[in-house]
């Protein structure tokens, strides 16, 4: 399941929770797209705290979103991933973008970097 | 303690899920951590995905079937279709490989399952399917770090 919106300065953020595998991704990634090409997006923080399970699938719902970001390099965060799952973000290249802290200390972030453009 | 199981469904999506929740259950008695819990169902996750969307192409009537043993500690579990098969095993092995990027797959599954698992083989003939197979052994840990 994901809960998405999008704050005043352009960040969406998608909140996810239960099991994110390749049937779940298939029913989130239109939503999810669809807010970012609805214009105004810079940034998405994908808020996994209560996400229950992923697999690879993750990753290419997330690694997707990153290329419909990038005509305004727009910045991705991954908050709070299971230790299971922050491997998987390992494997992947991902763990740059990976932060354990608030959604408000994320927001914080991205917001001071858009700040400096 | 020793058990054995075999589960067969027809290729559609959501047979993921029940894939990972039957062999969840199955190894329960094997009192693993979450985090064991948590790998052993993601490496179910991705050779059943790989089965229900490459092997069959989600045709929602052929069969995957998956097949666990448990000795003692160790679990073993293949996952076989009839379907399509790989073309080529090793390349497909490869990190970030996929033959379905607009599909979004990532080709992060077989790096993931090795990753996950003790020991991983995947055998393919094209046209006639493919068994992946793996071996995943849940260590005794102390007491207060078990999921209860």
């Amino acid at each position: 399941m994901a809960d998405i919106e999008i704050i005043d300065n352009g960040i969406l953020i998608a909140t996810l929770q239960g099991e994110l595998d390749n049937h779940e991704a298939n029913r989130i990634r239109s939503h999810i797209s669809s807010a970012i090409y609805s214009g105004q997006v810079r940034a998405v923080i994908w808020d996994l705290t209560r996400l229950g399970f992923m697999d690879s699938a993750g990753i290419g719902l997330i690694l997707g979103r990153m290329r419909d970001l990038a005509p305004v390099e727009g910045e991705t965060l991954i908050l709070n991933p299971s230790t299971t799952m922050e491997k998987i973000f390992t494997f992947s290249g991902l763990g740059p973008n990976i932060r354990h802290c608030t959604v408000d200390l994320a927001i914080g972030e991205i917001g001071g970097v858009l700040h400096e453009q | 303690m020793n058990n054995e199981m075999t589960l067969s469904f027809v290729a559609i999506e959501e047979n993921e899920a029940l894939a990972r929740m039957a062999m969840t259950c199955f190894i329960t008695p094997l009192d693993p951590t979450i985090e064991e819990i948590s790998e052993f169902k993601t490496i179910v996750s991705e050779a059943v995905t790989n089965a229900i969307i490459h092997g069959y192409e989600c045709d929602g009537k052929s069969l995957v079937t998956v097949h666990a043993v448990i000795e003692e500690n160790k679990v073993t579990m293949t996952v076989r279709d009839e379907g399509l098969g790989i073309f080529d095993v090793e390349q497909a092995m490869e990190p970030m490989f996929t033959t379905r990027p607009f599909m979004e797959r990532s080709g992060m599954g077989f790096t993931i399952m090795e990753s996950f698992a003790d020991s991983l083989s995947v055998e393919s003939v094209l046209g006639n399917g493919t068994i992946v197979k793996f071996e995943k052994t849940f260590s005794p840990v102390p007491e207060a770090s078990r999921m209860r």
